[in-house]
């Protein structure tokens, strides 16, 4: 045997919130997302493990479904994988179902529809306390009996179980066990006539395949399938309602045979909860105070380390500034390097804090409620609650945001979506709008308040754009709106944590390489070619970055910027983050005239138009804000956008459309609010 | 059961959407555009469901699962009382 393969494969089959993703990081040891709502689960994941037998398994965590029937493009994934026609996907040798013991009876419909497809499967019947802790009681023994694939109780979470589910994974697999149901006579003739013609098509295994066409009428569109096979599907009498329910009704049998609930229903702390939550008056106070106590204590609690870091900085750049004399190479690293990465860096606590908080929310429960209550409003414009969990995602960044879409079942509202979501203003635009808020109005609840109006413009546009769009993006169909409510439960500090690393552990690689790449550059483009004059203000001048910013002056002047807020903006296309290093590094050159003061934001404050009034009055910032809000300024969300809609036309079309739309907002505001 | 009870038990059906909050029901029919989908989620027939709040996104229970559901879904579930 090659030393360098695993032995089988074996695929993790779940619904979302089933536990699948915490099993598969349990089993593996590999870091991965879990999340509390529908979909997070949407990339291919796999690792390896070994068995107390000795054996090493390569372990796939598939996208979770609620069925092999797909509803959206992660489920059909799934459901391929299964049945051995997605590309470059070898089948697996065996099944890992994961079913939530607490709600048995939803979950093992999926099981059963595994074992029509002839795996050899092991059921993992994870939150076992939890059901405990409901009063369940369930008898796997019984349940292996009926089901006919054994069933091992377990709790991914604190690995209880886990040494009896590595044992049942003994090499060489059992043989799959037989079909446990048998439809009526018309089903069981299309099963074997469908049969004929897969196996004719050489298709493996046939009857697979003839009971998936037969059961999930979407299979019969498959693109991976023979078109004789297809045509006979679909000719043939459609049954699928029937073997659902067939099956249903099998999973009722096999539920009063394994599972005993307590007599009493008491009110469980989740109803209690919920009746406030999503109470139609309660809930949106609920929901109200919960994001402004989040944007309050993202300026409230970041300004220690955001002290300690400005301090911390400073003092670098004068430890570092005294190994070198006064020239080219000492600005270079303290103007250039520390000064353009501490300027972001500084904002690094509150990045994390935002990143805590939807964490937080997320490991709670509390994310699905919010998706409830936001349903009346989204449903206004064209979308549904589904779409508010990418929309939330893409608070902390839209990357992940666009690809939680895929979730949604709705092809159209799913494009409607991903070209809204830039909108909602990710923590890239943080470091912006905490500059520039404190410059426009001071005090924590006047700051927060600003805050949380950017966010509520750029939602409120988001919306309004959709209502735009929806309609002209294809035909009407009939809205349908479905989402489960996960019980409350104690937030997963090892989740959260692990997020908030992940989240740091990237920012600062940013920091480090792209945004000290071009803080490097902007200094160079600064400082050369040199000026006679020793006057700062005629070197900016001479620069390349001041000839950059005599062409782009008379763009954004209509705007209220100067040149060099201009060239700023021009750099922060590469990403956003990229204007307060930018600035930081054009305003560095004021140094001197500022006497001791060297806050960024205090020489913002003082710097004057060539007639000595301010430039950064309260309309140029507000006009700032606005371009900021609207403008799309960041290469890898159009390319993740061109990869999920697969199309240029739409990735660039969304890039061009919402520049142009925060020119054009800017320029209003400043033109309209210079009348005044 | 004779053909009185038959009808008496089919007139004493309604769907979820109609019917009262706070009660316990037995799904009798899934039928609609959706039913495939609503039966994978957990209504099948025979299921006990609870339904917890009207409005256009009712809140339900069923299998110990809370669920919330758009009342064009909620006209495909029939129930009767548990």
């Amino acid at each position: 045997m090659n030393s360098s393969s695993p032995e089988a494969r074996i695929a993790l089959v779940g619904h979302p919130n089933a536990g699948k993703t915490t099993l598969f990081n349990a089993l593996t040891g590999q870091r991965q997302k879990v999340g509390n709502y529908s979909g997070v689960t949407v990339e291919k994941t796999s690792g390896e493990f070994f068995t107390p037998h000795g054996n090493r398994f390569e372990l796939v965590d598939l996208p979770g479904c609620y069925s092999l029937s797909p509803n959206s493009p992660d489920e059909m994934v799934t459901r391929d994988v299964l049945l051995g026609v997605q590309e470059g996907e070898a089948i697996p040798d065996l099944v890992l179902c994961v079913l939530d013991a607490s709600n048995l009876e939803r979950h093992l419909n999926l099981l059963l529809q595994v074992i029509d497809l002839g795996y050899p499967v092991i059921a993992a019947l994870n939150k076992i306390d939890q059901a405990e802790a409901q009063g369940l009681r369930l008898d796997p023994t019984a349940l292996t009996e009926t089901l006919g694939v054994p069933f091992v109780p377990l709790s991914a979470l604190t690995e209880k179980g886990f040494v009896a589910l590595k044992q049942s994974l003994r090499f060489p697999f059992p043989a799959p066990g037989d079909r446990h149901w048998h439809g009526s006579h018309a089903v069981e003739e299309s099963l074997s006539s469908l049969e004929k013609v897969a196996t004719e098509a050489g298709l493996e295994p046939p009857a697979a395949h003839a009971l998936q066409l037969l059961s999930d009428p979407s299979y019969q569109d498959s693109d991976h399938l023979p078109e004789a096979l297809r045509e006979a599907a679909k000719k043939g009498p459609q049954l699928a309602g029937e073997i659902s329910q067939v099956r249903g009704e099998f999973v009722h049998r096999a539920v009063e045979a394994g599972l005993r609930r307590p007599d009493e229903k008491a009110l469980q702390l989740t109803d209690k909860i919920d009746a406030y939550a999503l109470h139609r008056f309660w809930g949106w106070g609920f929901f109200s105070a919960i994001m402004l106590t989040v944007f309050w204590s993202i300026f409230r609690f970041a300004e220690i380390p955001m002290g300690l870091i400005e301090e911390a900085q400073g003092a670098l750049g004068n430890w570092v500034g005294s190994f070198f004399a006064e020239g080219d190479f000492r600005d270079l690293l303290v103007d250039g390097v520390i000064g353009g990465v501490g300027a972001v860096v500084v904002f690094l606590p509150q990045i994390l804090l935002l990143f805590f908080f939807i964490s937080l929310l997320e490991s709670s429960g509390y994310m699905a409620r919010a998706a409830f209550l936001m349903d009346s409003v989204m449903s206004r414009v064209g979308l549904s609650g589904k779409s508010f969990l990418p929309l939330l995602s893409g608070y902390a960044c839209a990357i992940p945001g666009i690809m939680a879409t895929r979730s949604i079942p709705s092809a159209k509202e799913r494009l409607a979506t991903i070209l809204i979501l830039p909108w909602t203003s990710c923590t890239a635009r943080l470091p912006v709008y905490l500059l520039l808020v404190p410059l426009l109005v001071s005090g924590t609840g006047a700051q927060t308040l600003t805050l949380f109006a950017i966010y509520a413009l750029g939602t409120i546009t988001a919306l309004l754009a959709a209502k735009f769009l929806k309609p002209r993006l294809g035909p009407a169909e009939a809205p349908q709106f479905m989402l489960e409510l996960p019980p409350y439960q104690k937030p997963d500090w090892g989740f959260i944590l692990r997020q908030v690393w992940d989240r740091a552990f990237s920012f600062l690689k940013k920091a480090g390489t792209l945004i000290l790449g071009i803080s490097i550059l902007l200094w160079f483009l600064e400082t050369y070619p040199k000026s006679d004059s020793a006057d700062p203000a005629a070197q900016r001048e001479a620069s390349f970055m001041g000839m950059a910013g005599k062409v782009i002056e008379p763009v954004v002047k209509p705007l209220g910027w100067d040149s060099r807020t201009g060239t700023a903006m021009l750099t922060s296309f590469a990403a956003r983050e990229v204007f307060v290093s930018s600035l930081s590094i054009s305003y560095a050159v004021d140094e001197e005239a500022d006497g001791a003061e060297d806050k960024l934001r205090d020489r913002l404050a003082s710097a004057k138009k060539p007639d000595g009034s301010p430039l950064f009055t309260p309309l140029a910032i507000l006009s700032l804000l606005i371009f900021y809000i609207y403008a799309l300024q960041c290469l890898p969300t159009t390319a993740v956008v061109k990869r999920e809609t697969n199309s240029w036309k739409w990735a660039l079309g969304q890039l061009g459309g919402m520049t142009l739309f925060a020119y054009l907002a800017a320029l209003a505001v400043f033109q309209i609010g210079s009348l005044f | 059961m004779n053909s009185l009870a038959l009808d008496l038990k089919r007139d004493s059906a309604l769907t979820l959407s109609q019917a009262a909050v706070g009660c316990e029901f037995q799904i009798k029919q899934v039928e609609g555009s959706a039913c495939r989908q609503l039966r994978e989620i957990g209504f099948c027939e025979q299921m006990r469901v609870k339904k917890i709040t009207h409005g256009r996104n009712m809140l339900c229970t069923v299998c110990g699962t809370r669920l919330a559901l758009s009342k064009d879904l909620a006209d495909q579930i029939q129930v009767v009382p548990a």
